[in-house]
């Protein structure tokens, strides 16, 4: 009796042991398959940041083909059967109408192959966009601006002003767009003050709209000098353009071979969170600039965490996102005026995150193009900002715009620079300006958040 | 009776029990094998997702390369410029022709535009628009296409940019920089008129190391840079426009 228990134990002894190297590599396998399944999710992201970085060529690449005549390649950007909402002339439909639209706004000929003709200016730049893709990774959009230098030599002159918002397709791989609704704002002439007298058009039809019309009609709206904002695409629901990883700490893994992968994995996802953040806050910053251009002073400092600040030229500092709100009313009414133009274009970003995604800080350029009351003001700046990561949503933390200059539109920048505001005495500051200087023709270098990127050091200024 | 049973029992279970273990043994040296090459393939997959994570980064730093450019034009910081550029890189900016190295960049800023440093009531700020970067498959070489707005004491200026970069130990360096001009006017009259034509090597000092790579008219001519991308949809290289742009029968 005893031997065979004992056989039967010492047997029990050893099976419990073999059950107990499989119990392990039972949780080593749960270990692997959480592993995979961060993997695709890694993957997935991955292509979704490169989603955005996809979309911004396609609209920076319309702008260099326009630019130049290649309006045949132009339209190729779009699918087969996209829309082309132009202005307020309509729908075009189809890569060979939107062709032909192009050509025609743009001074081109159906006849020739790409190209434009002696003293044409083409130039619409395109700024400043807002992606948002789509969970499925499928469908996205986007809301760019179009800042156009346009006219014939010895002839006539223009600016343009539009907003774009743009649906877009991927079409086995590759990224198009399918619908784009460009929201002409002006076309206004260079001379006799710009955009800043223009009067409400008798037609809002254009030329080319009134001899090559559109295949169907589009919703009416007003232009400039009446006050119209183009409807955001990111107006519902979760702003997910502005949106990344929440911070994380990283975890401590198990020394051994499947804890070595975790670790490895736990530095690209940080990797892939901070690139984006990048897009998130390039995205934010552009929103910023959206929501200014027409008053919409709430929407913007709701972009500000609860502490954020904001400070513009020598105006002072102001804190909390009702303060800032406040602050941002004193350019102007709620929604603007008939005539009033606060047009903040967002370019030039160096966009620097953290090594743990918490926070971020970015220099950017802002170029201004203002009217109020028949007067048109330039102004040039430079923004230094600090964004904070609010569980998953990039915020400001610190907005601050130093003035290069403000001019005249009449006789310009040189010929009659105009100071800076000091600190309002209604709604006075929280804090005095953190940075005493003058605008131009006085000289200032803006302190760079970032050392030099190639050799390392610090930017203090370099002086003959 | 019940004795030799129960060792044939016992024998049997331990029997059974010593084949469980080495199947279970076995069945984990083959597990553990299989396993080992599932790591390896994990490895593998994180490693390739590094690599489009790194180019994502990539993208960025060219373009923090590209703008810190922009920001030290507008107040000359010329040594931190020229540190930009690799030790045989090269710059061609305009019709001056081509000036090689670090050095022959920093000639080219500071004899040719002006001392270091900011100067009250000269305003030269070298706007950069509309950034295209291209990272190559090789992830140590990258182009961008790019617009400089300029908006100056002496007016406007446009012009474009199509520059080589290179990563070297990690960091980005520009290897050429070409950068043709379009549209340069004063401000009074804009673009209109009395606009002002592209550079040539003598217009001011110093002399280039090497004649202009192309010769081209600036506005209201017409020059295209060719673009360094094909078609982001068609995948087709640039057509050659007509011969005919920039002439008053182009379209007759």
């Amino acid at each position: 009796m005893t031997f065979p228990l004992r056989g039967f134990s010492v047997s029990l002894g050893i099976l419990c042991m073999a059950l107990a190297g499989t119990a392990s590599a039972q949780s080593d396998a749960a270990r692997v398959a959480t592993l995979k399944t961060r993997l695709a999710t890694l993957a997935r992201e991955t292509t979704q940041v490169e989603d955005i970085t996809r979309i911004q060529r396609l609209g920076r690449a319309f702008g260099y083909y326009t630019d130049k005549g290649f309006f045949g390649e132009a339209a190729d950007l779009f699918t087969d059967d996209a829309t082309f909402q132009w202005g307020n002339d309509g729908v075009y439909k189809g890569k060979a109408r939107i062709k032909e639209l192009l050509t025609r706004q743009g001074g081109g000929s159906m006849k020739e192959v790409a190209g434009l003709p002696f003293g044409r200016l083409n130039l619409r730049m395109q700024l400043q966009p807002v992606v948002t893709v789509a969970d499925d990774g499928k469908t996205a959009h986007a809301r760019w601006r179009e800042w156009g230098l346009l006219g014939q030599y010895k002839e006539a002159i223009s600016w343009g002003d539009a907003i774009m918002e743009d649906d877009y397709l991927k079409d086995n791989g590759v990224w198009k767009i399918a619908a784009r609704h460009y929201y002409q704002n002006f076309v206004s002439p260079y001379s006799d003050g710009g955009w800043a007298r223009l009067k409400p058009a008798s037609s809002l039809v254009s030329k080319v709209g009134q001899e090559f019309p559109a295949d169907a009609k589009a919703d009416a709206f007003p232009m400039f000098p009446l006050p119209y904002v183009p409807a955001y695409h990111y107006a519902k629901g979760k702003l997910t353009a502005i949106m990344s990883d929440a911070p994380v700490t990283a975890p401590k893994r198990a020394d051994d071979k499947i804890g070595k992968l975790e670790a490895l994995a736990d530095v690209k996802a940080l990797a892939l969170s901070r690139a984006r953040s990048v897009r998130a806050i390039e995205n934010l910053q552009a929103m910023y600039g959206y929501y200014i251009d027409k008053g919409q002073w709430q929407l913007a400092s709701q972009l500000f965490s609860k502490d954020g600040s904001y400070e513009f030229g020598q105006s002072g500092v102001y804190i909390s996102p009702a303060h800032i709100e406040k602050a941002l009313g004193l350019m102007g009414p709620k929604g603007l005026e008939a005539g009033q133009l606060n047009n903040y274009v967002m370019v030039q970003p160096i966009i620097n995150i953290d090594a743990d995604n918490r926070t971020a800080k970015a220099r950017w350029r802002s170029d201004v193009l203002l009217a109020r009351a028949g007067k048109g003001r330039w102004g040039g700046g430079i923004y230094e900002n600090e964004y904070v990561n609010d569980n998953g949503t990039w915020k400001f933390s610190k907005l601050h715009y130093y003035v290069t200059f403000w001019g005249d539109y009449d006789e310009g920048w040189t010929a009659k620079p105009i100071p800076m505001d000091p600190p309002n005495k209604e709604f006075p500051p929280d804090q005095p300006p953190t940075l005493v200087y003058e605008s131009f023709p006085k000289t200032h270098i803006v302190p760079f958040h970032y050392n030099n990127p190639v050799t390392g050091a610090p930017l203090p200024g370099e002086k003959e | 009776m019940s004795k030799p049973l129960d060792i044939l029992t016992g024998r049997l279970l331990l029997a059974l029990t010593l084949v469980g273990v080495l199947l279970a043994v076995g069945i984990s040296k083959v597990s553990a094998q299989s396993a080992d090459a599932e790591l390896q393939a994990i490895e593998k997959d994180l490693n390739t997702l590094g690599t489009r994570i790194t180019r994502l980064q990539d993208l960025t730093d060219v373009e923090i390369l590209q703008d810190t450019y922009g920001y030290f034009v507008d107040k000359a910081q010329w040594h931190g410029l020229a540190d930009l550029w690799t030790k045989d890189g090269t710059l061609e900016i305009g019709g001056k022709g081509v000036f090689l190295g670090k050095d022959r960049v920093f000639e080219y800023m500071h004899v040719g535009l002006g001392p270091i440093g900011p100067r009250d009531g000269l305003l030269i700020d070298h706007q950069q628009f509309q950034c295209l970067p291209t990272i190559h498959d090789d992830g140590v070489t990258a182009e961008q296409r790019c617009i400089a707005f300029v908006m100056s004491s002496g007016g406007w200026g446009h012009n474009y940019y199509e520059n080589d970069y290179v990563k070297e130990n990690g960091v980005w360096k520009f290897k050429v920089l070409h950068g043709p001009f379009n549209m340069y006017s004063n401000y009074k009259e804009g673009w209109i008129d009395h606009v002002i034509v592209n550079t040539f090597p003598e217009k001011f000092p110093p002399w280039p190391d090497l004649p202009p790579t192309v010769i081209y008219l600036t506005y209201p001519s017409y020059y295209v840079e060719p673009f360094h991308y094909p078609n982001p949809v068609t995948g087709k290289p640039m057509p050659t426009p007509s011969p005919r742009a920039g002439g008053m029968a182009f379209g007759k």
